[in-house]
């Protein structure tokens, strides 16, 4: 169990935070200088908040009310630092056993070389970090951290150092290792997809401040607002007036277009008639009307016309920039709404060839984003 | 000619390298490692001495340790005499070269990335017990030059020396004085050997810090 609020000003940046977290893996998420690595610093008594309270498992890490600020080394935690600050002057094994001084030396001895067999490093026990591969070192800062049975794990860019290929399998390891040891975890990232590997709860930060806090699962279908969508990564945000907003439909004004989305069920939305929003469809949601079939009006929902202005091979998909045929500028740039379709479809419609497309998108599948 | 200078002056310099290490290294700790209203007249006050006037510095040391200054009554009282014993001497060296030490190991501090002190801290370790496992480890080399520095300016020291121990044949005379006397008694041939004892043991020390230095641990 954490809890944390926290308040700390430095030149030009404020950070001002709080969330909770049970035993699971909590991903900061946010771009650099957000405020991700600070808020670990504070968790591990690296950085003092100038106002704010962090308990963690029933122990009172830091309270400007009662003036604790708990040192470091008695936090019981395992930091993993960006870029893995590895002691250049020790071997792996006096590395992975380096904060297990207050042990018996058999006890030191056994449970570094347990350590190093569960990690894979046994071989390499006597190397110099310098010696070894970025996968290795990362390898060896996680034993470190987790030599000690913390009962909190700080992950900063665990793997932001590594090359593409190694990162995706050192991601599934790392998965694996975090699952096995169960505990608080907080892992610090800037890349969406490690976010969501490895977390079950993402927090998005921005700017000092968070923006959502959620379970992974809820945050790419329901994103709190606008700015959490962007920060996403969320492709076709567009914005619309409403028209009609009922607790079961928003009707919406587009391009010319009527829209009719589908309101939240667990979070009824009910903006005003001539109110602007912002909603979005995810490009492979986006439907393209068969010329060879007759159009079925329970199912082609929302229907359009346009043209393909632009199109990039993806490998398995293809992404299509459509503009619509209605006069008026478009809504994204040259285009109005980016579509995507697996290969097999685009050979088999011949998209190559035929350009002008009408197209649908299934209310539900229109996300209406509260204003922030 | 008499060993005596030779000798003193050798230990007088090795008192005065552990007196300086004593006070040397907590303070470049310090001025690397903590932030503190004053900061920079600390550090400003560390390099005076290698810019003041030795007879600036042998004076004010008297005043302090001269038998009427406070340190030396306080010494006095306890039936210890500090002003023209070697004792003085030692001290005279150490304010000497104490500059020297504390900014090559300030500078070997600084180069230590901080974030190693960090995950130390967070695994559980002292300050104390960080400086010895991390610190030291990773900029002995600074400290080490530092030290050998400390050492041979320790060894030379003649202005400072002369203010506060006197030039006593026998008892407070160290190598450069020595050299200062046989050179105003017209001894050449005296003055002549002990300085070239002087320059070969200076050349040893900093060639043998040439090449330890180069040595990886």
């Amino acid at each position: 169990m954490l809890q944390l609020a926290v308040r700390k000003q430095l030149p030009g940046f404020m950070l001002d935070v709080a969330w909770e977290a049970g035993d699971e893996v909590v991903a900061l998420f946010g771009a650099s200088g957000a405020g991700k690595t600070l808020t670990l610093q504070c968790l591990a008594g690296l950085a003092r908040p100038d106002r704010g309270r962090i308990v963690v498992n029933d122990t009172v890490f830091f309270d400007d009310a009662t003036g604790t600020n708990l040192p470091s080394r008695r936090r019981r935690l395992g930091y993993v630092f960006q870029g893995y600050a590895l002691f250049p002057h020790l071997s792996v094994a006096d590395n992975v056993g380096y904060g297990l001084h207050d042990r018996s030396r058999e006890e030191r001895r056994r449970r570094t070389a347990e350590m190093l067999e569960r990690l894979g490093l046994t071989a390499l026990a006597d190397r110099r970090p310098r010696e070894l591969s970025g996968g290795q070192q990362q390898r060896v800062a996680l034993g470190r951290a987790l030599a000690v049975d913390p009962d909190l794990l700080l992950l900063d860019e665990p793997l932001s150092a590594l090359d593409v290929p190694l990162r995706r399998q050192l991601r599934t390891e790392l998965m694996s290792a975090l699952r096995e040891w169960g505990k608080a975890t907080v892992l610090v990232t800037h890349d969406l997809a490690e976010a969501f590997q490895l977390a079950d709860r993402i927090v998005i930060y921005d700017d000092g401040g968070i923006v959502q806090a959620a379970p992974k699962s809820e945050l790419l279908s329901r994103p709190a607002s606008e700015q959490v969508a962007r920060l996403l990564g969320v492709r076709n945000i567009l914005r619309g007036t409403v028209l009609k907003a009922t607790p079961e439909i928003i009707e919406l004004s587009w391009r010319g277009y009527v829209l009719e989305a589908i309101n939240s069920p667990t979070r009824t939305y009910l903006p005003l008639p001539g109110t602007e929003v912002a909603f979005f469809i995810r490009p492979e949601y986006v439907r393209l009307i068969r010329k060879d079939r007759p159009v079925d009006p329970g199912h082609h929902m929302n229907r359009m016309e346009g043209a393909v202005v632009l199109e990039v091979d993806q490998g398995t998909n293809w992404t299509l920039l459509v503009r619509l045929d209605r006069a008026g500028a478009p809504a994204q740039g040259d285009h109005d709404l980016e579509i995507e379709v697996p290969k097999l479809v685009y050979e088999m419609l011949e998209i190559a060839r035929d350009r002008r497309w009408a197209i649908s998108m299934h209310r539900g599948s229109i996300q209406v984003l509260p204003a922030a | 000619m008499d060993a005596f200078p030779i000798l003193l002056s050798f230990q007088v310099s090795l008192v005065a390298t552990v007196l300086t290490l004593a006070l040397g290294l907590p303070l470049a700790w310090v001025l690397a490692r903590r932030r503190f209203p004053g900061h920079d007249v600390v550090e400003a006050a560390v390099v005076l001495p290698l810019v003041l006037p030795p007879t600036v510095l042998g004076y004010y040391l008297l005043v302090v340790i001269g038998a009427r200054g406070p340190v030396g009554r306080l010494l006095g009282g306890l039936g210890i005499e500090l002003a023209f014993t070697w004792r003085a001497a030692v001290l005279a060296a150490c304010i000497g070269s104490i500059a020297l030490l504390v900014k090559a190991a300030q500078a070997g501090f600084e180069a230590v990335d901080r974030r190693l002190e960090q995950a130390a801290r967070t695994l559980g370790r002292s300050e104390w017990n960080i400086f010895w496992s991390v610190t030291l480890p990773l900029s002995w080399r600074a400290v080490f030059a530092g030290t050998v520095l400390a050492f041979c300016r320790a060894l030379g020291d003649f202005g400072i020396t002369l203010m506060v121990a006197g030039s006593i044949p026998g008892l407070t005379q160290t190598m450069p004085l020595a050299i200062y006397d046989y050179v105003q008694a017209n001894q050449m041939r005296e003055a002549n050997l002990l300085s070239l004892v002087a320059v070969m043991t200076a050349l040893l020390f900093l060639l043998g810090l040439g090449r330890l230095a180069r040595l990886r641990f």
